[in-house]
């Protein structure tokens, strides 16, 4: 696969799973909610699980996918300082 | 029982109080009738209301497209998943039955994690494609059920409607605790009602037929049937003569109200006089005084018998001056009654007016004098058959306005099919409370079409029982 399909395919996964942040899916079942084909997806979600994005739970074709929500504080008030 | 508010504005009243706690229950409904918003608003309430952290378990719809769906309610799903007070899950129909039966996988970490108290899943239509063969399908739901009911989960398990009319129901109604059928029905022509039924709840008494919703920016509300609008300014000035009838009792909001007309319409087959004993009976005991006109059918033996049956004493009732009774046919009454026997036979309409004024209002204002209440019982069907339609039609606004004026309950019993549908509504509209009974094939009902507080009954049987007070609307 081009990298810059694989660049797209990465991003549309993480994309999935941040506006999708409880979904537990296997490849074939990540394959029907994203449209695409499960052999391309296969790649994709393992370099996703490298970089600590999604976490794999079992192995092989019944392996699970799960999102791992990153630990930022989204909602902070800050305040200037008066000189 | 330990009860589980559904969080739907009048859901819990049909279910005379909520979803026994732990139940699995089934709410199917055709696309468009509100299954997704229905789940939701019985898991956000859950948690906002009554601190109950639930699942939602979505097999097509993708979450955030709930999320977003859901906001239009002001129901801010995203902020409870932070508070762990919610989870919209996705995942597959197969991957979720695998996790449940897993020994301390997924499914058990997500309901630790949360301390999950209720469950949505959407829907379970997707396992009959999944399943195949119909002994497979029965044997997932089966399994579906026994997790959840050993986790306790109070769950709604959402189904796209499967039933043909007339076909058998399918097998899941039987396994499951409950089902609830969500319905858009045609109304007046051009419009579409929705409705829900409860057709299936163990363990609870449910107010049986299609009660009619909407959904509002707040979520749906349940408009439960057979409601109208109270009258609570007759309520609030009233008290409340109990008749021992429990569903008449409880339909009335606690009995009959004082200073009220109460209209029995009863078909020539009906077997009335329980209904109307009870009701006659019950004022008497509470000390009220009684102004009767009986029916050509009803003999003064037979009311004194019909007393006698709920423990009054028509002669002692005489000699006490708590009974007096108006004669049309010249009726031979018991001797100890008949210084209580007020003539009006053989009297013309003109004479009969003048009879009222002279002789009539001067004995019941003398029992208000001494400060004791009435109770007036007029078979109408009498003075129709008697005075004729027009005498009704111009005499009884008066009568019954002077009654109630002076806190008198007045109880009218009339045969609606005999003196015609114009009529009918007019004693309708002059009455505060309405009861009709009929004969049908083999059993006899009563309904209850008006009420002073509002409720309207479903045809109730009408069932005789042993004791008092001898009857039993069921």
């Amino acid at each position: 696969m081009r990298d810059e399909l694989t660049l797209r395919l990465q991003l549309e996964c993480t994309l999935f799973f941040e506006a999708n942040p409880y979904t537990l899916e296997s490849v074939q079942g990540l394959a029907l909610r994203l449209g695409r084909r499960p052999d391309h997806l296969e790649t994709i979600l393992g370099r996703l699980v490298e970089l600590a994005i999604l976490e794999r739970l079992g192995e092989g074709q019944r392996a699970i996918y799960r999102y791992i929500q990153p630990a930022v504080a989204a909602d902070s008030d800050l305040e200037w300082a008066r000189p | 029982m330990n009860l589980v508010s559904s969080g739907i504005d009048g859901f819990d009243d049909i279910l005379n109080g909520g979803i026994p706690r732990g139940s699995t229950v089934i709410v199917e409904g055709a696309p468009g009738t509100g299954k997704t918003t229905l789940g939701m608003q019985f898991l956000y309430n859950g948690a906002v209301r009554e601190g109950e952290a639930g699942l939602y378990i979505t097999f097509e719809e993708l979450p955030e497209q709930l999320y977003r769906d859901m906001a239009a309610f002001g129901w801010e799903l995203k902020r409870l998943e932070k508070e762990n007070r919610l989870r919209v899950l996705c995942m597959s129909p197969g991957l979720l039955l695998e996790q449940m039966t897993e020994p301390g996988g997924l499914f058990e970490q997500l309901l630790k994690e949360i301390g999950c108290r209720r469950v949505v899943i959407d829907s379970i239509s997707l396992y009959r494609y999944d399943a195949g063969e119909r002994e497979n399908l029965r044997q997932t739901l089966y399994g579906l059920r026994t997790v959840l009911r050993k986790h306790r989960l109070t769950s709604l398990l959402l189904r796209e409607e499967t039933e043909q009319s007339g076909g058998e129901p399918p097998f899941e109604n039987y396994l499951f605790d409950g089902v609830v059928r969500l319905a858009l029905r045609p109304h007046m022509g051009k419009f579409r009602m929705r409705t829900l039924e409860v057709l299936k709840m163990r363990g609870r008494p449910i107010c049986e037929g299609e009660h009619a919703y909407r959904i509002l920016d707040e979520g749906i509300h349940v408009v439960p049937a057979r409601s109208m609008l109270e009258d609570v300014a007759l309520l609030k000035q009233s008290d409340q003569v109990a008749t021992g009838i429990g569903r008449l009792d409880q339909l009335f909001g606690g009995g009959v109200p004082r200073g009220t007309v109460l209209l029995v319409d009863t078909n020539s087959k009906a077997n009335y006089k329980y209904l109307v004993g009870a009701i006659v009976a019950s004022h008497l005991h509470q000390g009220d005084k009684l102004l009767a006109m009986l029916s050509s059918f009803n003999t003064p033996g037979d009311n004194e018998r019909l007393l006698a049956l709920y423990g009054i004493s028509m002669a002692d009732k005489a000699a006490a001056r708590d009974v007096w009774y108006i004669e049309q046919y010249d009726r031979h009454y018991p001797e100890a009654v008949q210084p209580q026997v007020l003539d009006a036979s053989c009297l013309d309409n003109e004479a009969y007016r003048s009879w009222q004024r002279e002789k009539l209002f001067p004995i019941l204002k003398e029992g208000l004098e001494q400060g004791r209440r009435w109770f007036l019982y007029y078979d109408l069907n009498t003075i129709f058959a008697e005075r004729g339609r027009d005498y009704v039609l111009k005499t009884l606004p008066s009568e019954t306005a002077m009654a109630r004026s002076y806190g008198m309950t007045v109880m009218l019993l009339c045969n609606f099919s005999e003196i015609g549908e114009e009529t009918s509504s007019f004693l309708e509209r002059t009455s505060n409370a309405v009861v009709r009974t009929w004969v049908d094939g083999a059993y006899q009902f009563a309904q209850v079409t008006k009420s002073p507080t509002g409720k309207i009954s479903e045809p109730l049987l009408v069932e005789n029982v042993a004791a008092y007070p001898f009857i039993r609307l069921v």
